[in-house]
């Protein structure tokens, strides 16, 4: 009877996941003892899906030459979220890679350790890597790698590199009008915008996020979303959204912004170093310059961001943790194959000038990130993003700007004071 | 019968018609050739033509999505924003890629044998309740009802850090259950199954007719005996579409899966497909069509499987008037 | 007994004389297959209780013990014939769904979140932790991790050419002439055994632990290769209940209330830990009214969104069942496998695949029917999107059953409505669709109750929006539970506790609307059952 077969299948099929759990579970995270594992124990590494392919290599090879098992394990989602909590009830990772805005954030809930550098390993990386990583004065993490937006083009489309965004939208506009391309540029907002994107013509056209107190650090009792100065930032930003000239909409998302250009529907790009390789897949001729400003406004201040490793401080293996995260990561080799693996501009300098030669894109990335602003990592910034995204798409849309700022104003205030 | 079977209502649809099947005895459409011979397109219309409409028109509605899902499965540059439904080329480079460059294999028999072990064990269990709801009285039946419903309305995700806890400290004891094993993500779908499969098992149950029962215990069968020997094989269908049900919903589940499993070969389906486009969404996006209709693929040679269940009369009882 | 599966007959029951007894063996077979599966039962508990013993888990192993003599007590009993159907399930259900549930309800009475995770001996511990710098100017030492007689000790090797052993009671100095040095640090020592990486990370916790007390600080390892002589910077003072930093004197109270250090100027420490805040969270559902007022709109929308996306996929699934129920259409079969495959694709997959053939600019949808529509830009095209996605991926399903539940109907009540002269549409309805409402409502239902609470179908498609200009926190379709992930996951961290308490509310609504209308349906239940 179909019941009863049905009902073997299922026993069988029991007996394999029993067998087939077992098996997984004496590969995971040591102290079980088989003799395939190293006696030294399992450091485990969080990573997200991409970084985690290009960590294993060199994860194996710490592990070999010193009597230990490295396991990278990549978290699809929520990587900083799982973190915590699994931190929080002892099940997490021993280290964790991720942007260094996360650091707020991951202090707050007590789940990563300062990591303490030599002054000579300080001097190592760039300033910007440095500074972006400590907190409360103190280095949280080990950087590898830079970020920051620039302009990109085309230049089989558009030989010329645009001094301001009215030059770059009407060179745009032209392209469109004469039927060579369909989007006159290519900044990605989408229906709940993209605060990261946009922030550097909100900073050309005058506004500012958080003040800055004497010391430098900023100031999160000092909200610039709804300050006249933003306000007026906005208005030129929807002069371009879709009520406007129609350079800026929120049909061009996270997921589409890149094909456009590669796609040859845009000539103009603004993105990262994240973008390069499906650029160079597709065959474009292409520059890179820094985001431009507005006309008579500021210089555009993309934000920069930095990747970094963090100790977690309830990992198991905490000293062989900080071991390879302060002594081992710290050297040229790590840094140039995660940079061959992602390019970005790595965050040692020894490895950006191994690099810098064969690769004339990343000094091309750092000159545009030079005028940059590092992206707070005060606990405070993530308020900020969805009600500043918010609030930016719904400009774009064609709202109006001063009513919508204080709304997003008055969200993240409350949301900062709760 | 009446006689008027042939003279009534000529060109309707009769939607009562089956394959030669008892129930029209006696006056076959005998005048049918008559009344299509006099009548013409427009009764043909009528009777076959707007089903053969309805028909397409859903089968249109249902493939477009699925066209430029395999269409960028096939599409050596598997990206997204091309807005064609058909493919600048066809190649299986894809499909390879995906089994070659991930840990495709592993995902693919995780979610099988989650999916199917929860369902098979899911439905067992709610059979199990379902029959208790519908057959026997106790204190409480009705409260028990609504409970199990309304229990399923509390957010799953929520309890994410009570199941952190929780497996946590069951890992610590049996390795096996813990966090990031798949017989620990089975038990804990296992919890929701006893939710709605028994709502729906009972609202299915009780279309049974009791006197089945009543004739068996009069021949002195136990209530173990009704259950495996009377109830049981009648409610096949029943078991079959709720097995359906359970295996679609755990392969698709996404959220306790991400959570619960972090190393490679032990993600399922969903985790590991998410993953591949999280990041790179233009550079995979032709390999997650690929990795989707692969994931497919198990469903509906499921539902082949049931086919005859799930059509053949889901309520095997009486729907008697 | 057999049934026939064909159609609505079924056997009434036999008169005395054709009844067989089940057969002997039956009996047997379900004594032997109880004991069987008890005797399994045993074996489990059995096992399970080992770890637990070495591990001196008194409590678990007293919930295991209770459980498994209920399990015996109730299957070996003559009596309590509805808990043998219902143990196993509601054993399931209590571990894996009622005990999550329980426990994240009681962190509504907490302040539950970012921040706020630990015990304040961990925010303290997280926070001298954090505040450990090297000593300005202090040397850094070159370490090997070595052990003497089992103890473990620090061999130090500073820039200098110094050589050092190190352990609890103070920094002495060592013989160089008994070390080598090579590469900044010793490799080996006489009368100590070095250990390599692995060997040292075996001992990590020690390792980690160990400080070595010197004049002005401590020495630390870093890592397992370098050390540095370091010091915490703040340190917390049980005698005041307050944080003081030793170089600067300044003071962070604690606020018991609030679980967090602060100081006199109302900066807080960001280190803070979890405290029970009593109703404040059920509070501020009620009283802050950037919540409480999109409560209604987003729970009429919910409602509307459950009862739409059932009604649709029922019409049209209906709609697809009465026209494939003719043995006249020719190639049925085929209809059938195509029409069902939206049901087969993955759900998550194919919810990505929709969202993009809504883009306004690059979307299929635009494109095909050469429309300019902001499908997910505008309030009412994008609950009508995520509706007809929700069609899309369900409707098969629904023309499935209706197909079974079709064929179930008895030909006879049709014919006999044809006699009294009903048209196709008043047969169908006065008919067919009573009979099919009873037969499938509680798919119905259940469908209904899984759509409430669809948070894929909202938040892999428009996550909710779009947003009204003035109000980024809730959107036009968002649904409660979409909102609810909001609370907890965004923002400023997750809140855990606060999206503790709304889900508690949003249950409470359920919970009476559902009594309600189960009110309703209990007549109809007892008349069909």
């Amino acid at each position: 009877m179909r019941i009863r077969t049905a009902g073997v299948v299922a026993a069988v099929s029991m007996v394999a996941l029993v067998v087939a759990g077992c098996g997984d579970s004496s590969t995971k995270s040591g102290g079980t003892g088989t003799p395939s594992k190293a006696a030294g124990g399992t450091l485990v590494i969080w990573a997200d899906d991409q970084r985690t392919a290009a960590l294993k290599p060199f994860a194996d090879k710490f592990g070999k030459d010193n009597g230990v098992t490295v396991q990278v394990q990549a978290i699809s989602k929520d990587l900083q979220t799982n973190f915590v909590t699994a931190s929080q009830s002892g099940k997490g990772p021993d280290i964790v890679v991720g942007a260094h805005d996360w650091i707020g954030n991951m202090v707050q809930n007590g789940a990563i350790d300062p990591v303490q550098l030599t002054d000579a390993q300080k001097s190592g990386f760039a300033d910007i890597a440095l500074k972006a990583v400590t907190f409360n004065g103190q280095v949280y993490g080990v950087p590898y790698a830079i970020e920051n937006l620039a302009l990109i083009r085309n230049t089989d489309l558009a030989p010329n590199a645009p001094s301001t965004m009215d030059d770059l939208v009407a060179a745009g506009t032209a392209l469109k009008t004469a039927g060579k391309v369909t989007n006159i540029m290519s900044l990605q907002v989408s229906q709940t915008g993209d605060a990261y994107h946009i922030y550097p013509l909100f900073t050309s056209g005058g506004g500012y996020l958080f003040g800055t107190k004497a010391n430098g650090d900023y100031d999160p009792a000092d909200l610039g979303v709804d300050k006249p100065a933003s306000v007026a930032a906005f208005q030129k930003i929807a002069a371009f959204g879709e009520k406007g000239s129609g350079a800026l909409t929120r049909s061009v998302t996270g997921d589409n912004a890149i094909p456009t250009f590669t796609g040859g529907k845009a000539a103009f790009l603004i993105s990262g170093p994240w973008a390069i390789p499906d650029i160079k897949k597709a065959g474009l001729h292409y520059d890179i310059t820094p985001v431009p400003g507005f006309a008579g406004g500021k210089a555009a201040q993309p934000f920069v961001g930095v990747q970094a490793f963090y100790v977690a401080s309830k990992g198991k293996n905490k000293a062989l943790a900080q071991e390879f995260v302060t002594n081992y990561l710290t050297k040229p080799d790590l840094q140039v194959a995660l940079y061959q693996a992602n390019p970005r501009p790595p965050a040692l300098t020894t490895a950006l000038n191994q690099v810098k030669a064969s690769d004339p894109d990343l000094q091309k990335f750092m000159d545009a990130g030079k005028g940059g602003a590092v992206l707070p990592a005060i606990p405070q910034m993530a308020a900020i993003w969805d009600p500043f995204g918010k609030a930016e798409a719904a400009i774009i849309g064609g709202a109006d700007v001063p009513s919508t700022l204080a709304a997003a104003a008055k969200t993240i205030t409350d949301q900062i004071n709760k | 019968m009446s006689e008027r079977a042939g003279a009534a209502a000529p060109g309707l649809s009769r939607p009562a018609d089956e394959v030669g099947v008892s129930g029209r005895r006696g006056k076959a459409s005998s005048s049918a050739p008559r009344e299509r011979a006099n009548h013409g397109l427009v009764r043909s219309f009528r009777r076959v033509g707007w089903r053969h409409l309805v028909g397409v028109l859903a089968v249109v509605f249902s493939l477009v999505p699925i066209v430029f899902v395999v269409s960028a499965a096939v599409n050596p540059v598997g990206s997204l924003s091309s807005t064609q439904l058909y493919p600048t080329g066809a190649g299986l480079g894809n499909f390879t890629d995906l089994l070659r460059t991930t840990a495709f294999g592993h995902w693919y028999l995780n979610s099988v044998l989650i999916a199917g072990l929860s369902a098979f064990s899911g439905v067992f269990v709610s059979m199990l309740a379902a029959f208790a709801f519908s057959r026997l009285r106790f204190t409480g039946r009705r409260v028990g009802l609504i409970a199990l419903l309304l229990i399923q309305m509390f957010p799953q995700f929520l309890a994410v850090v009570a199941i952190y806890l929780m497996f946590g400290r069951i890992g610590d004891f049996y390795p096996a259950l813990g966090l990031n094993t798949q017989l620990g993500l089975l038990l804990l779908y296992l919890g929701p199954a006893l939710g709605v499969n028994t709502w729906l098992m009972k609202g299915f149950l009780d279309t049974v007719p009791r006197e089945l029962d009543e004739s068996a215990v009069i021949d002195g069968a136990t209530h173990a005996q009704i259950f495996f020997r009377i109830i049981l094989p009648l409610v096949t269908p029943m078991l079959a579409v709720t097995g359906l049900l359970g295996f679609i919903f755990t392969i698709n589940e996404f959220l306790l899966a991400n959570t619960f499993l972090t190393t490679p070969e032990t993600k399922t389906l969903a985790v590991g497909l998410y993953g591949l486009i999280a990041g790179q969404r233009n550079a995979n996006f032709g390999m997650f069509c690929a990795g989707s209709l692969l994931t497919a693929v198990p469903t509906v040679v499921l539902f082949q499987f049931l086919q005859r269940y799930i059509v053949s009369g889901l309520t095997s009882g009486a729907v008697k008037g | 007994m057999a049934v026939e599966r064909n159609g609505a007959e079924v056997t009434p029951p036999r008169p005395a004389a054709d009844r067989t007894p089940p057969p002997p063996g039956a009996r047997l077979a379900g004594q032997a297959g109880k004991t069987l599966l008890l005797g399994l039962v045993a074996a489990l508990a059995v096992w399970g209780a080992f770890p637990l013993v070495s591990a001196h888990a008194w409590p678990a192993l007293g919930a295991l013990a209770v459980v498994t003599a209920l399990i015996f007590s109730v299957y070996l009993s003559k009596r309590r014939i509805p808990l043998k159907y219902l143990l196993p399930g509601t054993l399931l259900l209590i571990a894996f769904q009622v005990i999550p549930v329980v426990y994240t309800a009681s962190t509504a009475l907490t302040n539950f979140g970012d921040g706020h995770r630990g015990s304040k001996q961990d925010a303290v511990v997280a926070i001298q932790g954090a505040s450990v710098r090297q000593v300005p100017g202090s040397t850094e030492y070159g370490l090997t991790v070595a052990t003497r007689g089992g103890t473990l000790v620090f061999l130090l090797a500073d820039p200098s050419g110094g050589t050092f052993v190190g352990d609890a009671k103070g920094l002495r100095s060592l013989d160089p002439s008994s070390v080598t040095v090579s590469g900044g640090r010793i490799t080996s020592a006489s009368g100590y055994s070095v250990l390599n990486l692995g060997e040292a990370n075996a001992r990590g916790a020690e390792v980690t632990a160990l400080s070595v007390p010197t004049p002005d600080g401590a020495i630390r390892a870093n890592g397992l290769t370098r050390a540095f002589d370091g010091k915490a910077s703040q340190a917390y003072d049980a005698g005041c209940d307050c944080v003081r930093d030793t170089s600067t004197g300044h003071v962070w109270r604690a606020d018991n209330a609030n679980g967090s250090f602060v100081d006199s100027d109302g900066q807080k420490l960001p280190q803070g830990w979890r405290v029970n805040v009593g109703l404040r969270n059920f509070g501020r559902v009620l009283t802050d009214s950037r919540i409480s007022g999109p409560f209604l709109r987003t729970l009429v929308w919910n409602m509307a969104f459950a009862v739409l996306t059932v009604l649709a996929q029922f019409a049209l699934g209906l709609l697809c069942a009465l026209a494939m129920h003719s043995p006249r259409v020719r190639g049925r079969s085929v209809y059938r496998a195509l029409m069902v495959l939206p049901y087969a694709m993955p759900s998550f997959a194919m919810l990505l695949v929709w969202t993009d053939m809504f883009n306004q600019d690059f979307g299929l949808i635009n494109k095909l029917f050469s429309l300019n529509v902001d499908w997910l830009g505008q309030p009412w095209t994008a609950r009508a999107a995520v509706i007809l996605v929700q069609l899309w991926l369900g409707y098969p399903y629904m023309f499935l059953v209706s197909t079974g539940a079709l064929q179930a109907i008895p030909k006879d009540l049709q014919e006999a409505a044809e006699v009294d002269g009903a048209s196709a549409w008043g047969r169908f309805r006065q008919v067919t669709l009573p009979l099919l409402l009873v037969a499938l409502s509680p798919l119905l239902i259940s469908s209904f109750a899984y759509n409430f609470n669809n948070f894929n179908a909202i938040r892999l498609t428009t996550e909710g929006g779009p947003f009204p200009p003035t109000d980024s926190s809730v959107g036009a379709t968002d649904l409660l539970i979409t909102y609810t992930y909001r609370v907890a996951f965004g923002g400023q961290g997750a809140q855990f506790g606060f999206a503790a308490a709304l889900s508690l509310y949003i249950f409470a609504i359920v919970a009476i609307i559902s009594a309600i209308s189960f009110r309703r349906t209990r007549r109809q239940e007892e008349v069909y059952s």
